[in-house]
């Protein structure tokens, strides 16, 4: 619920920053940092314990089964460092029909803590962060369709081999994504939903032409358009600002428009179909 | 005809405006809020209706043009989500965990309230007689001595440890204090509670989550323990009919959020308005604007009541403007459907039920690998505006198209259960003919995903925030932009106005500063300037 999903969800690291800036909110989701190569280990051995020893109990997701749900807890959410977790995995709570993991490590505990918290982590995160945290997502999920199809659409109604190819810009396009659905966001909307801010740039520089009332072009990268003025940062490097009323006009231009006005053209099967193609591109 | 009887209710409400003949009384909420606002603005939405309509014509249509900075305070916050209030000459702006009482003649702080650490969201705060109420992030219930901003009691409303949040503005009705609660994360059961507003004692509590062997009851499956993990928060305030004696509040999503197979069914009462008896939470109707959510829209905004004349009969309407981009008129005596169309290009219901609900289609559903949904947020907390003069319901929407993605299918799923992405949104103010619910303008924002709400005036103006961190006026009739200022800082909140030793304030928060704009002043600050 809440009002953070009009804030959701952008593929650029450009647009976490801007997130983060404006989520003053309780609504919006804070971004945890992506764990260390250290810290993801030890989740990742955690996460083998618990399987072992506490997924038959707790469930496969932490959910809990016959014993509590571990995510929705006042107890793992309120530890710290398995101040809280270490004592019940170490002795267990016999009246309640938990045995004592006596046997486990210290080391091991820390793991396991490490994987609940990474895991209730993950479950208040309301959208993946660009770049693929947390990875719950991997691409055979997505790769539902038929690549021969989505072959025949690059070709065919889709118009995408007008602008690409997949042995030029998009070689091994597959293999450069590691997060199946950033891939799947940028061939529909390459630019994120700030695309459509008339300056969002990312990758692409949208720009403009602005004909001043002598008849002068200055053109470049598109600041600001609308309220009433608009903004270049023209070839001299500097930034320019002029009142709309004080300029001929204005000609904006976006190199990912194509993809604009082919986002009502999508169905769920084109998408699929597309994905599973350009899956084949590693 | 029409025009007349405008030009006849503003008069009268201006008769009964309180002129603020001595400061910092406390506040008579009934009598007060029970008409549109002029020399104050006592609540969150200004008056009982929640239409945000003022009476006030001193800036209008034609003179907004010279519309000034009559002074700003800056509360050092990063940003407001704040709805002041201004009572008595009294201005009162809430940050997190924080309040200000404001001179809102000069600007100038009267006092400052800090509850532990400042930061977090508020949208407002409430008054009763001589208290101030409001709900921190962390949720709970503060009250606090309008005269010096002492804290004279704090109850907690909910759990903060599985994300239970406050911040939304409370609603005083006769001698209750009605609070509402957010949460979105771990799966919280929704509610309401009315609190005294001397003792903190709870007077009633309603749920969202309906008991069993009630019909709501059979909305839900029973083969896990969903049903009791719940959704439906309450955490924008509701309105109030008097005559009726109803109250009227939105609830938000269901959880999990994004999987519908875990809770087959309406999942009544989430995503619904709710009208109580605000004397015992008993409910009276309720209408669910969007049966069996599975995307997050959670259909809090603000149910907005008027008085129209319906197929040729009078009729007491109460209209949302939902997140989910449809717009409903009901009857408020019982809630039947009157109207109900989508505001925004959606593509996620194939039509409607007998009670005017929505269809959801199932293929729209958050899919493990993705279901694209046109529509993907309609509009959000930032209040619409109802301005009776032209009949246009107001509101900022986004016509915005997402992928949804399943990632914790199954029955015993919890929580969020998916991740969904924008791939395009494009922000407007649109203008709703509630008789038809046709837009009847549109006004373009480029730049930004708005959050601001909106304010309407009798001077046939339009108050909103804008493009590029501005805030303008717009021309009611045709979305024109008649006035606008750059103020350095977005707006997550609402403009409001009031009249003060015979002058008008529009107030907008922007960024973490509050601006009031007034036409060039008169004798007071000339005075300041040419003497001392």
């Amino acid at each position: 619920m809440s009002g953070g999903t009009v804030l959701k969800s952008f593929s650029a690291l450009a647009a976490i920053i801007f997130l983060s800036a404006l989520s003053a909110g309780a609504q919006y989701p804070v971004y945890p940092s992506k764990p260390t190569p250290e810290q993801a280990a030890a989740e990742q051995r955690g996460k083998a314990l618990f399987q072992q020893n506490c997924a038959v109990c707790h469930g496969a997701n932490l959910t809990g089964g016959r014993g509590p749900d571990l995510i929705r807890s006042d107890l793992t959410r309120q530890d710290k460092n398995g101040n809280l977790i270490g004592p019940v995995v170490s002795q267990g709570r016999i009246e309640k029909g938990m045995p004592a993991f006596s046997q486990l490590s210290q080391s091991q505990i820390a793991d396991l803590v490490a994987y609940i918290h990474s895991e209730i982590t993950v479950f208040d995160l309301h959208t993946r962060i660009p770049g693929g945290y947390p990875n719950d997502i991997p691409p055979s999920q997505l790769a539902t369709g038929s690549a021969a199809a989505g072959k025949a659409f690059f070709y065919g109604a889709g118009h995408c081999s007008d602008c690409h190819s997949p042995t030029g810009d998009l070689a091994h396009i597959a293999s450069r994504y590691l997060d199946p659905t950033t891939l799947e966001q940028l061939f529909i909307s390459p630019a994120g939903t700030l695309a459509f801010s008339p300056t969002y740039r990312k990758g692409v520089t949208i720009t403009a032409s602005v004909t001043l009332k002598d008849g002068t072009i200055m053109e470049g990268p598109l600041l600001e358009n609308g309220g009433g003025y608009v903004s270049i940062q023209g070839s001299d490097g500097w930034t320019h600002t002029w009142p709309l009323s004080d300029v001929k006009s204005v000609a904006v231009h976006n190199p990912v428009q194509a993809h604009i006005d082919m986002l009502p053209k999508w169905n769920n099967e084109e998408m699929h179909n597309m994905f599973t193609y350009l899956e084949t591109l590693k | 005809m029409k025009r007349l009887i405008a030009i006849l209710a503003v008069l009268l409400a201006l008769a009964f405006a309180i002129a603020p003949s001595s400061r910092a009384q406390g506040l008579d909420n009934l009598s007060v809020l029970s008409q549109a606002p002029t020399s104050m603005w006592p609540s969150y939405n200004g008056d009982y209706s929640g239409r945000r309509f003022s009476p006030l014509t001193q800036i209008n249509e034609k003179n907004v043009g010279s519309l000034g900075l009559a002074w700003a305070f800056q509360t050092g916050a990063r940003s407001l989500e704040t709805m002041p209030l201004e009572v008595n000459g009294i201005m009162y702006i809430t940050g997190g965990n924080e309040m200000w009482a404001v001179d809102a003649l000069t600007g100038r702080q009267i006092w400052h309230f800090v509850n532990g650490r400042p930061g977090g969201s508020s949208k407002g705060a409430a008054m009763y007689k001589d208290k101030l109420y409001m709900t921190t992030p962390d949720d709970k219930l503060l009250c606090i001595d309008a005269k010096d901003g002492k804290l004279l009691w704090q109850i907690p409303i909910d759990d903060p440890t599985l994300k239970a949040f406050g911040g939304s503005a409370p609603l005083v009705v006769k001698d209750h204090i009605i609070v509402g609660t957010g949460g979105d994360t771990a799966d919280l059961p929704g509610y309401l509670l009315a609190v005294d507003p001397d003792t903190g004692k709870i007077q009633w509590r309603w749920d969202a989550m309906p008991k069993p062997g009630t019909p709501a009851w059979n909305t839900w499956p029973h083969d896990t323990d969903v049903v009791t993990r719940g959704g439906g928060m309450t955490w924008i305030t509701g309105t109030y009919d008097p005559d009726l004696n109803l109250l009227y509040w939105g609830t938000g999503n269901p959880h999990p959020v994004e999987n519908g197979a875990a809770r087959a069914g309406a999942n009544l009462y989430t995503c619904s308005i709710i009208a109580l008896d605000p004397d015992t939470g008993k409910l009276v109707w309720y209408f669910q604007g969007s049966p069996h959510d599975t995307h997050d829209w959670d259909m809090n905004m603000t149910p907005v009541l008027f008085n129209g004349t319906w197929h040729g009969k009078p009729r007491k309407l109460v209209a949302q403007a939902g997140k989910n981009g449809m717009f409903f008129v009901l009857d408020r005596t019982d809630g039947k459907a009157l109207l109900s169309e989508a505001f925004v290009k959606a593509n996620w219901y194939t039509g409607l039920n007998k009670r005017g609900e929505p269809i959801p289609d199932p293929i729209r559903e958050p899919q493990p690998d993705g279901t694209l949904v046109w529509g993907s947020t309609g509009t959000d907390w930032q209040a619409p505006s109802f301005d009776p003069q032209t009949g246009l319901f107001y509101v900022n929407s986004q016509q915005s198209f997402g992928v949804f993605y399943l990632t914790m299918p199954g029955i015993h799923a919890e929580g969020w259960a998916g991740r969904d992405f924008f791939l395009y949104s494009k922000s407007m103010m649109k203008a709703i003919d509630y008789q038809t619910g046709k837009i009847k303008w549109v006004h373009d924002f480029p730049g930004r995903e708005g959050l601001e709400g909106v304010l309407t005036t009798a001077g046939r103006l339009v108050f909103t925030g804008g493009s590029y961190d501005n805030v303008l006026a717009l021309d009611a009739r045709t979305g024109k932009t008649v006035w606008q200022t750059f103020v350095g800082g977005g707006m997550s909140t609402s403009p409001m106005t009031y009249e003060l030793f015979g002058r008008q304030y529009v107030v907008y928060p922007a960024g973490g500063t509050v601006f009031a704009f007034s036409l060039p002043s008169r004798a007071g600050n000339t005075e300041e300037m040419s003497g001392n």
